[in-house]
């Protein structure tokens, strides 16, 4: 538990450590403007990347579970209580 | 059904918290970057109007429906409406922001490209909402 909880928390830190990083490093440029539509679009386009990935990702995971463990899978077999009919 | 692992588990969750703290960051980074006004931007102050739009620049140059910039400035808006509550959209520089009877609202913004871009209202404002257009012209460096 102990490995997993700290695999977890190093997959958060090489997330969060980028982007603070780059939050503490950002603004300091004197005399160049922002390009606005760079930055919000780029922002959008990155988000997207995550909402898409997370989206393909879910609902394949429901489709493998729902044809995986479908009751007309060959390869399904009752559960322990559901072969001892004990619910 | 206790006795399975539980390690999946366990991954899904520091997976969604990672992209959650990505997410969040990001967002605010940008947010926060977006909102820092250059200090030696140009204040031009834009007033809605049913149907219009008006601009009147730091050194009392009033604009009607057009509104004249110079590429590679920085410029400030202070967003006010004289009736009811209109919305400043200049759609190819990524300028939205309200403008609400009673309240300046500000947003900033530098033109990259010399040419011509729509100003339009986004927010229904009545009967000729559809029409409450301008046009911001960027013009070169001294033209």
């Amino acid at each position: 538990m102990k490995v997993i909880i700290g695999l977890g928390a190093i997959l958060g830190l090489l997330f969060v450590l980028p982007a603070a990083e780059q939050v503490f490093a950002a603004g300091s440029e004197v005399g160049e403007y922002l390009d606005r539509k760079a930055a919000i679009w780029g922002l959008f386009y990155r988000l997207m990347i995550v909402a898409f990935t997370v989206g393909t990702v879910v609902s394949g995971l429901i489709v493998w579970l729902v044809l995986r463990f479908r009751e007309s899978n060959p390869k399904a077999k009752p559960t322990s209580y559901e072969a001892a009919g004990s619910w | 059904m206790s006795g399975h692992s539980t390690w999946p588990e366990w991954v899904y969750v520091g997976v969604v918290i990672a992209l959650l703290c990505y997410v969040g960051a990001e967002a605010w980074n940008i947010e926060r970057i977006v909102e820092h006004v250059p200090e030696d931007a140009e204040i031009i102050k834009v007033t809605g109007q049913q149907w219009i739009w008006t601009f009147e620049h730091e050194d009392g140059t009033k604009e009607i429906g057009e509104l004249h910039v110079e590429r590679g400035k920085a410029y400030k808006f202070e967003i006010t409406s004289k009736d009811v509550i209109h919305s400043f959209n200049i759609h190819d520089y990524v300028v939205l922001l309200d403008a609400v009877p009673g309240r300046v609202n500000t947003v900033w913004f530098s033109p990259t490209e010399a040419g011509e871009f729509d100003i339009q209202c986004r927010e229904y404002c009545g009967l000729i909402h559809y029409n409450m257009r301008g046009t911001l012209i960027v013009e070169e460096k001294g033209a």
